[in-house]
């Protein structure tokens, strides 16, 4: 572990880091010999152990950086084995790590976190699940991007080629509502027991809230969320993508009344997700004069029903959800990796945010 | 009170460099397509100018799975066996 002899004034030394070009643009928590200890000690780890690779960048990800990057992060250390369990996601051959960290579309690592492990931290699955106010949320998905850029290269303007990013990329990371769910977690309904904790991994471009205050029947409701997910700026109109679709409240309880089942509603997305070939050609999508043929000529969006990631979040009160379309056809897959949490008490609840 | 480092350096490995062609003249070409849109069209005009000024021949052409994953070993192997030049694109 490299030191820097320093300043002992608490702010001289984060405007050291600042210096050293090592923070996403916000100030970081210094770190000390006994807060990168105690991040390891909670995920059971060594400070050499290698938590994943990326082969094709000659990139590798030690223990003891992780455990760096997530005190400045703001993590607490019972945080850890989420990060750790997000990080061999990131590493995980399936999510194909160079296109979704390196692309000009800039994508979110989106975390969604499941289990015992989301009510012993405490990370927000209700009121503004996606937003400001809760330290889990913000610190475990800051601790992964920062992660990414120090130990990763993934840097703005070298290897993180994004054209705009998007504010997710600073942090990205929210619970389930599985008190409040209408049908099983996500994890479970990706192999996983109940009582497992994970986390889900999945590269989105982008997040746009989906409003409908009237629907009280799944179609209407399910209509919205179609249309949203094939618009003609989408990215991945012709590749056959992932996508992640947050149910809050509302919106979820039409679903449950009505008796739908998640494969229901995944297989009326896919039938309703696509367009016309004309479509394609008068927004330039596709080359070519549009044929009388193109305008019965369908392209669906998504190719399975389980494509379509769903996870329930967010508030009871207000008619809102969310599509966060994946990033690049089938250039990645969304990732779900077990958390280790017995190296943590789990009896407790909770945490100060 | 002292800074602790959060970065790691690229693992290091040790590659050695095929040997330079003296010549561009009538090389063994392989062609590197990421399956970009258009990859496929500026790899195959750029062969076709390369066949015409250096008499070059395409002899390998190996189409990634996608832009975000590596060139399998097989792939790589071909390559190498091959082609003595190998052009690989594109961009955004």
């Amino acid at each position: 572990m490299s030191e820097i002899d320093q300043a002992t004034d608490a702010a001289a030394l984060i405007e050291a880091y600042y210096e050293q070009g090592w923070t996403d643009g916000l100030p970081v928590v210094p770190p000390s010999d006994a807060s990168i200890l105690a991040m390891l000690s909670a995920a059971g780890l060594a400070g050499h152990e290698v938590l994943g690779e990326i082969a094709g960048r000659n990139t590798e990800v030690i223990a003891d950086k992780a455990a760096i990057n997530a005190v400045m992060a703001g993590c607490r250390p019972e945080y850890m084995p989420v990060v750790v369990a997000a990080v061999k996601s990131l590493c995980a051959p399936a999510f194909a790590y160079h296109g979704p960290a390196s692309s000009t579309g800039g994508s979110a690592m989106v975390l969604i976190v499941n289990g015992p492990i989301a009510r012993r931290l405490g990370i927000n699955s209700g009121n503004n699940a996606f937003g400001q106010g809760h330290r889990p949320n913000a610190t475990i998905g800051r601790a992964v991007r920062l992660i990414m850029m120090n130990t990763m290269n993934t840097r703005p303007g070298f290897l993180d080629r994004a054209t705009l990013g998007n504010p997710g990329k600073y942090a990205f990371c929210f619970a389930e509502h599985e008190d409040d769910h209408p049908w099983e977690p996500l994890h479970v309904a990706r192999g996983l027991k109940a009582d497992d904790s994970a986390v889900t991994l999945i590269a989105s471009n982008s997040l746009y809230q989906v409003y409908n205050q009237l629907a009280a029947a799944p179609e209407p409701l399910l209509l919205c969320f179609a249309d949203a997910l094939s618009n003609m700026g989408s990215p991945n109109l012709k590749g056959f993508n992932e996508t992640l679709i947050v149910f809050a409240g509302e919106h979820a309880d039409v679903l449950r009344t009505a008796g739908w089942s998640r494969a229901q509603v995944q297989r009326f997305l896919v039938e309703r997700t696509k367009r016309c070939v004309a479509d394609y050609k008068r927004a330039a999508r596709m080359p070519g004069a549009v044929t009388e043929q193109d305008e019965t000529t369908w392209r669906h969006v998504f190719e399975r029903p389980e494509d379509i990631l769903i996870a329930c979040a967010g508030g009871r009160a207000g008619s809102w959800s969310a599509c966060l379309p994946g990033w690049g056809n089938k250039w990645t897959r969304s990732v779900t990796t077990r958390i280790d949490t017995t190296h943590i008490d789990m009896s407790q609840r909770g945490g100060p945010s | 009170m002292k800074l602790f480092d959060p970065t790691s350096k690229p693992v290091e490995h040790a590659v050695t460099l095929a040997p330079r062609p003296a010549s561009p003249k009538g090389l063994r070409l392989g062609l590197v397509d990421n399956t970009k849109f258009n990859s496929d069209t500026l790899l195959k005009k750029l062969a076709e100018r390369l066949a015409r000024r250096h008499q070059m021949t395409v002899t390998v052409t190996n189409r990634k799975r996608s832009p975000s994953h590596e060139v399998d070993g097989a792939g790589i192997a071909a390559l190498r066996k091959q082609a003595d030049l190998v052009i690989s694109g594109i961009g955004d």
